[in-house]
C-alpha cells in the first residue's frame, strides 16, 4: 500500500510524542521545583500561632495576672448578603439580648470588615463559633486579666491592645513573658477554605515564661489600702510606699496612691500610671540625716555621746541661717538625731571632708540607678565635690541639695540597718519555664559593703530612739521594737522653697533587733491635719506595719502584745474574722473574706481546662489554689463535686500538652 | 504445518492490555479527584458501570462479522446526524453546551457516536474503486461527508469535537494518498482560519502565503479561483464563527496566546494544570496525595484534566508510562490498518487511530500548556460514559479487524 504515507504518519506521530515527552520533562523535572513552589504557595498558608503570655504570681504562688481566651466576631460586609446579615443579627441579638436592629445597623454602617462583638469570653460562644454564615468569622483575642485589679498596678504595669507590655513588669520582662510565636501550615483549597492542617513543618508556640514576684499579695493589699486612706485623710497629692526585706533587697510591696486598674488602663492619666517610686525625685530632708550620720559614725568623725551646741534654734552658718523647729541649747548626737536637728547635723558635717562624705554617698548608690528590674527608673542628683559650694556639705547633711527617688531611699535604709550591705532591689524572685521548671532565680545581689556592721548596729539603736522618744513616736507599735526616721522637706515650687508644699516621709523597720521589714512612706504635699513627716507619714507607717505584723506569724512579738494581734496566723485569722471588728484588718479580709459566699458552691471539674480557664472558674467561686506546672490541668486535689469549705486550698497540677486546633476564618 | 493457535494470533493482546491499563489509570485518577467532592462522588462507580457495558459491547463487536460494519456504515451515519439534530432540539445543557441527550438516569453524547459514524461513512465512500483524490469534486465530497456533522456540533456549541473532525478527515485523506496539491487545498483554509484568529496582520500574512503557493501550483484559472474563493470565505466564516463563539471560548483562545494575561480567568486552568503536573516531579506525590488535585484547584478534573491527576500523583514516571501506553495503542492500530483485509477497514482503522490520536494530543497538549484549552477528553482515561463506550466499541472493531487480518 502507500508505505510512504504510513511512514509519514508514523514519523509525525512520533515527533509529537517526542514533543510531549520533552515538554513533560521540562515541566516535571527541570521546572518541577518551581511548580512545587507555586503549588505550595497557593495551597499552604502559614499562620502564626500566638503564644500564651506568661503568668505572673506573687511570692506565695498567688496568681496575679493571666490571660483569658476571648473571641471577637467580625462580619465581612462584602461577603455577607442581606439574608446572611439578617441571620447573623438575629442569632447575635438573641444571644446577647440586644436588638436585631442594633446588629443590622452595625453591619450596615461598616465598610469592609466590622467587629460586631468584641472580646466575648469564649465558653459562652461555642454555639456562635459553629454558626456558619457567609461573611461571619471570628478571631481569638485573648485578654490580659489583672484579677486583683488595682493591686500592685505600678509594679505589674499593663499591656496595650497589641498585647505588648507597656509599663512595670509587663514592659521590663516583655520578651520573657511574650514567648515565641509558633507557626502552622494550613492547606487551603481553591475556594480558600481550610482543609487540613499540615502536621509536618509546624512549630507550636512557646508560651511565655512565668514570673514569680517578690511581692506578697497580702502586704501589697495592705500597703495599697493604707496609702489610699492616708492620702484621703491628709489630702495629699500622692502617697508612695515601699515594703522591702532589708536583708536581701526583695521588694515585698510597692505602691503609689492613686493607683490604677491595669484592666482599664486607658481610663487613667499618665500621672496616675507613672510609678513615682522610681520616676520622681525629691529632696529627702531629715530622713537623709540617717545617711549622713551613718557616714560620720563609720568614718569616726563623731560618736553618739558627743555634745553639740544647737544655738537655741538659730544658727548663722557663714551667710545663711539654719533653723530648727524645736530650739535647744546643748544636745548629744543621739538627741540631734532623734529630735532631727538641722543645726546639729550641719555642725557635725564640718568634721568630715567633702570627698569622704561623697565616697559614702556614692557608696550608698546615690546619684545612680538602683538597677531594680522595673522600667523608667531615674538616678536623682548628687553633685560631685568639685561642684560643691561652701554650703553644700551642710545642706546635704540634713537632706537638701540632693535629690533621690523613693526606691533609692528604701535601698539605702536597708543597707544602713542590715549590717551595712547595699543590695540591688528586685521585684522578681524567679522566672519559671512553662513546664514549671526554674529558668532563672534572682538571688539577692550584694553590691557592696558601705558601712561596717558595727556602724549599722549603732544606727539601729539611734533609729529606735527616734521612734521611742523622738520625732517618730507616732510610729510606735506595742509588742515590737520599731526603728525609723522622719523627714519633712519643702518642695521647690517655681525655683524657691515653698511654705505650703512639703514632702513628709517616714522610713522605718522592724524588728529593730533583726530587721525583717523596711517600710518607706512618702506623702507628697499633704494639705490637711499636718505636714510633718512624724505626723503624716509615721501613722501611715504604723498602720501598714501593724497589718504586716498580723500577716506574719513568724514575727517574734514581745509579751505585752495586744491580744487581738498576738500570733494570729493567716489562716486562723481568716476564720476568726467575723469576731474581729478591727478596721485595720480590712485589707486582709478584702481578698479572702468572700470565701464565706462559697459554701453553696460545688467544686467544678477543672481537668482538661487551660490554666486561665481554671483560674477563672476558681476565681468565680473564690477557691484558693496552688498551681504546679503549666499547660492544661491534669490533676486537682479536691475531687469534682465536693462541697467547698471555707479556706479550702486546691492544688492543681498542669501539664503541657500540644494543642492543635483549626481556626476557621 | 502448525495448527497450534496462540492467543496472539486471534487477539491483539498488547493493544488490549495497553487500553486496559489506561482505563485503570483513568479509574485511579477519577477516584482520586472525586473522593473529596461530594456531588461527584458517584462518578467512579458510574465509570465502572460504563466500563462493564463498554466491555460487553467490545466483545460483541469483536465477534460480529466484519461485513456487518460495511452494511451499517451509512445508516449509522444517518442516525448520528439525526441524533445531532435531536440534541439541538431536546438536549441537556451542561457547562454551556447543549450536547447531552438524557435517557432516564443516563445521558448520552451523540457527538461521540458521530465521530465513529463519520469515519465509517468516509471509509465507505473512499473505499469505492473509482475514487480519485486528484479530483477536486471527490475531495469536496470527502470533506462534505467527514465535516457534515461539524455545523451541527458547532451549534451546540462544541468546538473541541469539531477539531477532531477536521483532524481525522485530514489524516484519512492523507493516508488515502491525497496529492501535495490536494493537501494544499485542504490545509490552506486551516492556515487562513488560524491566522485570522491571531489578528489582522497574521491573516494578511497567511493569505499571501496561500496566494504564493497557488501561483506555484500553476493550476487553471477556474481551480485557482475556486480555491482562492474557498480560502477567503473560510477567513470570513472563521471570523463570523469567532464572534459566534461564547465569550468564555473566545477567552480561551486569547489566553492560549498568553495564559498569564488573565491568570485568574481563562488562563487559570492552564496555569493550574501545569502547576499540578510540574509539582509532581519525578516520582509524583503518591496516589491520593496530590494537593493540587485534592484541594480542587482544577475544576472538573475527572474529565478533561484527568492527566493532571496522573502527572501530579504519579510524577514524570507515571506521565511517561501513560504516553508510552498510547504509543503502544497507536502503533498496534496502525500495524493492523496496514494488514487489514481490505481498504474499507484500513481506512476505518486509520480513522479510529486519528480519533484517538487527536483526542490524545490535544488533551495532553492543552494540559501541559502547548495547546489552547480545548475541552476534549483523554480516551479511555477521562471520566465520561459515552466516550468510554464508543472508544471501547472502536477498540472492539480494531481487535476484530486484527483477528481477520491478512497474514
Amino acid at each position: 500500500m502507500n508505505n510512504g504515507r504510513l511512514f509519514s504518519v508514523v514519523v509525525l506521530t512520533f515527533l509529537m510524542f517526542i514533543a510531549l515527552i520533552i515538554r513533560l520533562f521540562n515541566i516535571q523535572i527541570v521546572r518541577g521545583d518551581e511548580f512545587s513552589f507555586y503549588a505550595q504557595r497557593q495551597q499552604m498558608n502559614v499562620e502564626m500561632v500566638q503564644p500564651e503570655r506568661g503568668l505572673i504570681f506573687d511570692r506565695n504562688d498567688n496568681l496575679l495576672v493571666y490571660n483569658r481566651n476571648d473571641v471577637s466576631f467580625y462580619v465581612d460586609t462584602r461577603m455577607a448578603k442581606k439574608r446572611d446579615r439578617k441571620a447573623i443579627a438575629e442569632k447575635f441579638a438573641s444571644f446577647f439580648n440586644k436588638d436585631v436592629s442594633y446588629y443590622e445597623n452595625l453591619i450596615k454602617k461598616g465598610s469592609k470588615i466590622v467587629c460586631i462583638e468584641k472580646k466575648v469570653f469564649h465558653e459562652r460562644i461555642v454555639e456562635l463559633k459553629n454558626l456558619k454564615v457567609n461573611g461571619l468569622f471570628y478571631k481569638d483575642e485573648p485578654t490580659r486579666i489583672y484579677q486583683y485589679e488595682n493591686l500592685a498596678s505600678h509594679i505589674l504595669g499593663y499591656v496595650n491592645t497589641k498585647y505588648s507590655g507597656v509599663d512595670g513588669i509587663e514592659s521590663y520582662f516583655d520578651k520573657v513573658l511574650k514567648g515565641e510565636e509558633g507557626r502552622r501550615i494550613i492547606l487551603r483549597d481553591a475556594k480558600g477554605e481550610t482543609v487540613t492542617i499540615n502536621q509536618e513543618n509546624q512549630k507550636p508556640a512557646t508560651s511565655g515564661k512565668n514570673i514569680q514576684l517578690t511581692i506578697d499579695k497580702e502586704i501589697q493589699a495592705a500597703l495599697d489600702e493604707e496609702l489610699a486612706k492616708g492620702k484621703n485623710l491628709y489630702k495629699a497629692t500622692s502617697f508612695v510606699g515601699i515594703v522591702m526585706d532589708p536583708g536581701n533587697g526583695n521588694i515585698l510591696a510597692l505602691s503609689v496612691a492613686d493607683n490604677f486598674n491595669p484592666n482599664k488602663y486607658n481610663e487613667f492619666s499618665d500621672t496616675v500610671r507613672r510609678n513615682q517610686a522610681l520616676t520622681d525625685t525629691y529632696e529627702p530632708g531629715s530622713t537623709f540625716k540617717a545617711v549622713t550620720l551613718a557616714s560620720f559614725l563609720d568614718k569616726g568623725v563623731c560618736k553618739e555621746s558627743d555634745r553639740v551646741f544647737l544655738e537655741n534654734g538659730n544658727y548663722r552658718f557663714k551667710k545663711i541661717l539654719i533653723k530648727d523647729s524645736h530650739a535647744s541649747s546643748w544636745m548629744d548626737v543621739r538627741g540631734v538625731f532623734s529630735n532631727s536637728s538641722n543645726i546639729g547635723m550641719s555642725k557635725l558635717s564640718q568634721h568630715i571632708e567633702n570627698e569622704d562624705l561623697y565616697i559614702y554617698l556614692r557608696g550608698f548608690g546615690l546619684g545612680n540607678y538602683t538597677y531594680i528590674n522595673l522600667p523608667s527608673e531615674v538616678r536623682g542628683t548628687l553633685k560631685k565635690p568639685e561642684n560643691w559650694t561652701e554650703y553644700s556639705k551642710s545642706s546635704i547633711s540634713y537632706g537638701y541639695e540632693i535629690s533621690v527617688t523613693p526606691i533609692q531611699m528604701a535601698t539605702v535604709y536597708s543597707a544602713i540597718v542590715n549590717g551595712g550591705i547595699l543590695y540591688q532591689p528586685t521585684v522578681v524572685k524567679k522566672i519559671l519555664n512553662n513546664d514549671g521548671s526554674l529558668y532563672r532565680e534572682f538571688e539577692p545581689k550584694e553590691i557592696r559593703r558601705v558601712i561596717s556592721e558595727e556602724t549599722s548596729e549603732r544606727m539601729k539603736k539611734l533609729f529606735f530612739e527616734v521612734v521611742d522618744k523622738g520625732t517618730g513616736k507616732k510610729a510606735k507599735i506595742n509588742g515590737i521594737n520599731i526603728g525609723g526616721k522622719t523627714g519633712t522637706s519643702r518642695q521647690i515650687v517655681e525655683g524657691s522653697y515653698s511654705r505650703e508644699k512639703y514632702n513628709s516621709s517616714f522610713i522605718g523597720f522592724f524588728p529593730v533587733e533583726n530587721p525583717k521589714y523596711l517600710v518607706f512612706v512618702l506623702a507628697n504635699s499633704p494639705t490637711q491635719h499636718a505636714y510633718y513627716g512624724g505626723d503624716v507619714a509615721a501613722p501611715v507607717f504604723r498602720n501598714i506595719s501593724e497589718r504586716i505584723i498580723n500577716l506574719d506569724p513568724k514575727l517574734e512579738l514581745k509579751s505585752e502584745l495586744d491580744h487581738d494581734l498576738k500570733l494570729v496566723s493567716v489562716t486562723e485569722f481568716q476564720t476568726s474574722l467575723d469576731s474581729i471588728n478591727g478596721k485595720r484588718h480590712l485589707s486582709v479580709i478584702r481578698t479572702k473574706n468572700n470565701i464565706r459566699q462559697t459554701n453553696k458552691w460545688i467544686m467544678p471539674d477543672l481537668r482538661g481546662l487551660s490554666i486561665r480557664d481554671a483560674v477563672f472558674e476558681m476565681t468565680k467561686r473564690k477557691i484558693q489554689y496552688t498551681l504546679k506546672g503549666n499547660g492544661r490541668i491534669t490533676e486537682q486535689s479536691i475531687p469534682p463535686g465536693t462541697k467547698l469549705k471555707k479556706g479550702i486550698v486546691c492544688r492543681l497540677s498542669c501539664d503541657q500538652g500540644e494543642l492543635f486546633g483549626a481556626r476557621l476564618y | 504445518m502448525r495448527i497450534d493457535y496462540k492467543l496472539n494470533d486471534k487477539f491483539d493482546l498488547s493493544l488490549f492490555s495497553a487500553a486496559l491499563i489506561l482505563i485503570v489509570m483513568g479509574l485511579m485518577g477519577i477516584y482520586s479527584s472525586t473522593q473529596n467532592t461530594p456531588h461527584v462522588m458517584l462518578n467512579f462507580e458510574k465509570q465502572l458501570f460504563s466500563l462493564g457495558v463498554g466491555m460487553a459491547g467490545l466483545i460483541i463487536i469483536y465477534f460480529l462479522p466484519l461485513n456487518f460494519f460495511k452494511v451499517i456504515s451509512l445508516p449509522t451515519y444517518a442516525v448520528s446526524i439525526f441524533l445531532l439534530v435531536v440534541v439541538l432540539l431536546i438536549g441537556k445543557t451542561v457547562g454551556g453546551a447543549k450536547s447531552w441527550i438524557g435517557l432516564g438516569i443516563f445521558s448520552f453524547q451523540p457527538v461521540e457516536l458521530a465521530k465513529f459514524a463519520s469515519v465509517l461513512a468516509l471509509a465507505h465512500y473512499l473505499s469505492k474503486p473509482n475514487i480519485n483524490l486528484d479530483n477536486l469534486k471527490d475531495i469536496f465530497i470527502t470533506l462534505a461527508i467527514g465535516l457534515g456533522p461539524v455545523p451541527l456540533i458547532l451549534l451546540e456549541p462544541d468546538m473541541g469535537s469539531s477539531f477532531v473532525f477536521f483532524g481525522f478527515v485530514l489524516i484519512i485523506l492523507f493516508w488515502r494518498g491525497l496529492s501535495v496539491f490536494g493537501i494544499y487545498v485542504v490545509i490552506s483554509p486551516v492556515i487562513i482560519a488560524i491566522s485570522s484568529l491571531l489578528g489582522t496582520w497574521y491573516f494578511v500574512g497567511g493569505a499571501i502565503i496561500v496566494l504564493a503557493l497557488l501561483f506555484y501550483f500553476k493550476k487553471d484559472l477556474f481551480t485557482s479561483g475556486a480555491i482562492m474563493g474557498l480560502n477567503l470565505s473560510t477567513g470570513f466564516f472563521v471570523d463570523y464563527l469567532y464572534n459566534f463563539l461564547s465569550p468564555h471560548q473566545q477567552k480561551r483562545i486569547a489566553s492560549f496566546i498568553d495564559p498569564m494575561s488573565d491568570p485568574l480567568g481563562a488562563g487559570y486552568n492552564s496555569i493550574q494544570a501545569q502547576v499540578a503536573i510540574g509539582s509532581g516531579g519525578l516520582f509524583g506525590k503518591g496516589f491520593l496525595n496530590g494537593n493540587q488535585t485534592q484541594l480542587q484547584y482544577i475544576p472538573e478534573q475527572w474529565t478533561d484534566f484527568i492527566f493532571c491527576v496522573i502527572g501530579e500523583e504519579f510524577g514524570f514516571i507515571g506521565s511517561v508510562l501513560l504516553v508510552f501506553l498510547f504509543i503502544v495503542l497507536f502503533t498496534r492500530i496502525l500495524k493492523t490498518a496496514v494488514v487489514a483485509k481490505d481498504d474499507f477497514f484500513g481506512i476505518v482503522l486509520v480513522g479510529i487511530f486519528s480519533i484517538y490520536f487527536i483526542h490524545f494530543i490535544i488533551n495532553i497538549g492543552m494540559t501541559i500548556g502547548i495547546l489552547p484549552i480545548i475541552g476534549i477528553p483523554l480516551p479511555f482515561v477521562s471520566y465520561g460514559g459515552s466516550s468510554l463506550l464508543i472508544n471501547l466499541a472502536m477498540l472492539g472493531l480494531v481487535l476484530n479487524v486484527y483477528k481477520s487480518r491478512i497474514i
